[in-house]
């Protein structure tokens, strides 16, 4: 049973991220009445990629190569960590699953990416990175606030012990709406960032990472596909605690389910990316504020029901 | 509390360390112009001595002979945990530093004497150490006294400037006001206890309110904690390089030092209000000191406001623990101080560091303002990559020493969360929590701007791309201190016990060993092994297709040139925007020319923004008093004689009268 979990879980680390974005991004066409491309053309991407030469500008430094394999390890490490397919981990390994701990390494991997961003001296670059840096200033106190609301209704900060402690509805409720606003602004979807508009200049992650070609962009792509599994699955896990049934089914069936819940997310966030426009840019602080109120919401209700 | 009297070896360690840093200060009187060097050899010495003195362990209490005697109280030391731990500190920094200062001192020696900067340097060290040890409030006010003249000395070294000189005296305005401050706290403790020893100092109740309030104001102005912050932005940035990192390294601690020494570790004076005000203030200066750092264009003013909000976050772990305690949760208590002292120690040195990596740049190419700057990273690769390493600790980012600490304190609030008394407290708890995160995140931000605005990217004028890596000795100093970054992040766990024995009440047991769960040494081994496979990988798919140099995409218009990059300013804008109403933020755009929607001629624009605390409140109080003395005070010493008679015979007339009574 376990092994066979390690298996899955390892199949599902590789597979889950592109299939996600393929998914959704089928869906999106639909909605426009177009065709698509086929589901596992994100795949067809990352190969195509990773066999081109890669074209490097003469102004960057060791950052620019470095930063997108510091973004996909520590991506792939948080993504283990994190029960985004509500797999259970060894419990040694409980101490690693800190949810602070997993939010700063992943603001790691971004780190080096703004700086990549920068290194090339291209203005969409700079232009990129300031707006990253201004999306993640107002998603990480929400993020904080919510995920520590569940970690207080649990008492452990340990994500492993959060994600398998009966927790108050209502909370989980709330943070899992603030979690899931959040996290379409950190994975630059659509009310804050369009990624399939004609010019970088509107967009946050597509401009930064203008300058990256070739196996240096296949590796900034998976990344990014990685976040957002673990995003989209930690707000399914999160609204999954709302049913204090999933706790006590059988491992696989929870693992199922969880997968199940991120894709319909996924389609989700697809069916309303085809309905919605983008906010201009200085309207996303108030997009970003109904985030923070879920999350005080969630905290208030933490704080009141011991 | 009780210290075994072992004046034996490693008091005398520190006395060594004292007076090899004493010798230093006299060499450097007597070689003003060309300091030998040997200067360099007994400032590192010092801090060497003091090192070992403080690791070696042994609490010690030393009074010196009568003929050393201070009116009212004797020449008292005392060493416990406490005090080796910021000891530790002192002797730490001091070593990079004096390998750090020739080189950096090198280009100021056309105009000031180089010789007298270290000797104060010295004098500076000789008096941190005695206000980490001193034994009771007389001593530790002498050399508070002596610290704050010599650090004032320092920041006057280049006075040929007028900014300069405006500067030192701004800061030695703020030192004088903390002074009087701390100075009326004592006296009223001793009017409360009667006695100048700290030991014996054991002040409750409501009692304690007046001399804590004055104490804490004292020490706040020295920590530049906000709203008394005003001095570290102005001075921090117009002293050398060196003395900038000691300055915000290490000597805005002693503050702290003082402040877990008397109200937590000790007990000495205990007021219920000191817990929460410490939370709030440190948690705005946390907020306002990187919103402010945001905005700076001088990378040296960049890093004071960073320390003012560093300082925010120690403080808060200050008031957590003192919440802690008011409950008796000692659980609480011991996480809060042992999470400001370790960020008092990983500040220390990134802090150090990264002012060494400004100073490395400016003491090249004299140039410190971010937007001229750019493309360092290829001609000076160890002191930018240094520079990187001391980013990457100071936001927080593990596997890094400012995670550690940072941590730490994220496990206070938690646990103040999970114990907390009422829903108020819980809820404030989760609430700081969303602050400390949004400071980490505009930490980045911030650093984000310095390190890839100042050194990435094409150089932005001719002197940063002509600019020249340092001298070795100053390449070894980052070096060091961005190695000590790294050790102390990953050899965290390892802090947890002795933390835990400084903060521990006499009759109760140290909880934190089994705090520390986050396996630093394991994640940092997956995250290198994780970058070298992926690199090996990448080296063979590029053995088949190599990589391509080109320039960068410029959508077909043309060479790019410097200019077209996005600027400091262009970078943080946003930011700004959104926290507006704190700067009073605003941009003026001009267009000139004849159509000048389509054919511009000239186009310019103007970012201001308004510390309203400096404008609306400093700034009124000092034209009061400028004012107030020169209009009243200053009739009272007209120079004319019969004015003063009179005013000898009304001070007797009042003499005589008091004594009457």
């Amino acid at each position: 049973m376990n092994i066979l979990l390690i298996i899955l879980q390892t199949i599902n680390l590789l597979v889950m991220p592109l299939l996600l974005l393929g998914v959704v991004r089928k869906v999106k066409a639909l909605m426009q009445n177009r065709v698509g491309a086929p589901i596992l053309q994100p795949f067809y991407d990352i190969a195509k990629l990773l066999r081109k030469s890669e074209t490097i500008s003469y102004n960057t430094s060791w950052i620019f190569i470095y930063a997108p394999r510091i973004s996909l390890t520590t991506a792939v490490i948080a993504a283990v960590l994190i029960p985004w397919s509500g797999q259970l981990l060894p419990p040694a390994w409980a101490p690693a699953t800190n949810f602070i701990f997993l939010l700063y390494l992943l603001s790691l991997g971004k780190f080096f990416v703004m700086l990549s961003a920068l290194d090339a001296g291209s203005a969409f670059g700079g232009l990129g990175a300031s707006r990253e840096a201004v999306i993640s200033i107002l998603v990480e106190p929400s993020m904080v606030i919510s995920l520590g609301a569940l970690a207080l209704a649990a008492g452990d900060m340990n994500m492993s012990a959060i994600y398998t402690h009966p927790i108050n509805p209502i909370i989980a409720g709330l943070a899992a709406v603030a979690l899931l606003i959040a996290s379409l602004a950190e994975l630059s979807r659509m009310p804050v960032d369009d990624p399939t508009t004609h010019l970088e200049l509107t967009m946050v992650h597509e401009a930064m990472i203008l300058e990256n070609s070739g196996r240096n962009l296949a590796i900034t792509e998976y990344a990014s596909a990685i976040r957002m599994c673990i995003f989209w699955g930690l707000s399914a896990q999160t609204l999954l605690l709302m049913l204090p049934a999933y706790n006590a089914m059988p491992i696989m069936i929870k693992y199922l389910i969880g997968i199940g819940l991120m894709m319909i997310i996924g389609i989700t966030v697809a069916f309303l990316e085809g309905i919605l426009v983008r906010l201009k840019w200085r309207r996303v602080p108030n997009y970003l504020a109904f985030a923070g109120l879920f999350s005080l919401l969630a905290a208030m209700v933490a704080a009141v029901r011991m | 509390m009780s210290i075994p009297d072992l004046s034996g070896g490693f008091a005398w360690l520190c006395g060594a360390a004292l007076f090899s840093w004493l010798i230093a200060t006299v060499i450097g009187f007597i070689q003003r112009r060309n300091p030998g060097p040997s200067l360099q050899f007994f400032l590192a010495l010092g801090g060497l001595l003091l090192l070992i003195s403080a690791i070696s362990g042994g609490n010690w209490s030393v009074s010196l002979p009568l003929p050393f005697y201070l009116g009212d109280a004797g020449f008292n030391f005392v060493a416990d945990p406490l005090a080796r731990w910021f000891l530790g500190i002192i002797g730490l920094i001091c070593i990079p530093t004096a390998l750090f200062t020739p080189g950096y001192m090198h280009h100021l020696r056309e105009h000031l004497s180089v010789g007298l900067v270290w000797s104060m340097i010295a004098l500076l060290m000789i008096s941190m150490t005695g206000v980490i040890i001193a034994g009771n409030a007389l001593v530790f006010l002498v050399c508070w006294e002596v610290m704050a003249l010599s650090s004032f000395a320092l920041v006057a070294a280049d006075h040929e400037h007028r900014a300069i000189r405006k500067a030192a005296f701004i800061y030695l305005g703020a030192t004088r006001t903390g002074t009087a401050f701390l100075m009326g706290g004592f006296l009223w403790a001793h009017a409360l206890t009667g006695t100048w020893t700290f030991a014996d100092w054991h002040i409750f109740g409501t009692e304690a309110i007046g001399p804590a309030l004055l104490i804490f104001i004292g020490l706040a102005v020295k920590a530049g904690c906000w709203p008394f912050h005003l001095w570290l932005p102005i001075a921090h940035p117009a002293a050398p390089a060196p003395v900038s990192a000691v300055m915000s390294g290490v000597m805005i601690k002693t503050a702290i030092y003082a402040m877990i020494r008397l109200f937590i570790v000790d007990e000495h004076i205990v007021a219920a209000f000191l817990g929460p005000l410490i939370l709030i203030l440190g948690s705005i200066s946390a907020v306002w000191g990187i919103l402010f750092a945001l905005l700076q264009r001088d990378l040296k003013r960049l890093l004071a406001y960073s320390s003012v909000e560093n300082i925010g976050i120690i403080l808060m772990g200050i008031g957590i623990a003192l919440l802690g305690r008011q409950w008796n949760v000692e659980l609480i208590a011991q996480i809060g101080v042992a999470a400001a002292l370790f960020h008092a120690l990983n500040h220390a040195v990134f802090k150090s560091l990264l002012f060494m990596g400004t100073g490395a740049i400016d003491a090249g190419i004299h140039i410190r303002d971010i937007d001229k700057l750019g493309g360092l990273i290829r001609n000076m690769p160890w002191t930018v990559g240094a520079f990187i390493v001391g980013s990457v600790a100071i936001c927080a980012l593990p596997p890094l020493n400012g995670f550690a600490g940072e941590w730490l304190l994220y496990k206070g609030f938690f646990s103040l969360a999970l114990l907390g008394p009422t829903v108020g407290i819980r809820l404030s708890a989760l609430l700081l929590m969303g602050i400390l995160a949004l400071v980490g995140a505009l930490v980045i931000a911030c650093f984000v701007k310095a390190v890839g605005i100042s050194m990435l990217g094409m150089p932005r004028s001719s002197a940063a791309e002509n600019a020249k890596e340092a001298t070795r000795e100053m390449v070894i100093a980052q070096i060091f201190l961005a190695f000590l970054c790294v050790a102390l992040g990953v050899t965290a766990p390892l802090f947890m016990s002795p933390l835990s024995v400084i903060v521990t009440r006499a009759n109760q047991l140290p909880l934190l060993q089994n705090n520390w769960s986050i396996p630093v040494v394991a994640i940092s081994i997956v995250i290198i092994a994780g970058i070298g496979l992926l690199t090996a990988w990448m080296i063979k798919l590029a053995r088949k297709n190599p990589s391509r140099h080109f320039i960068t995409w410029e959508c077909g218009f043309g060479k790019l040139g410097p200019r077209t990059q996005y600027t400091g300013s262009s970078f943080s804008q946003p930011i700004a925007r959104i926290f507006g109403a704190i700067y009073n933020y605003a941009v003026d755009i001009t267009i000139k020319g004849k159509q000048r929607r389509h054919f511009p001629e000239k186009v310019s624009a103007e970012m201001n923004y308004e510390a309203y605390l400096e404008t609306r409140i400093y700034l009124p109080l000092i034209h009061t008093i400028k004012r107030l003395s020169g209009n009243f005070l200053m009739r009272l010493q007209a120079g004319s004689i019969h004015q003063y008679f009179i005013h000898m015979a009304l001070v007797l007339a009042l003499l005589i009268w008091v004594g009457s009574r």
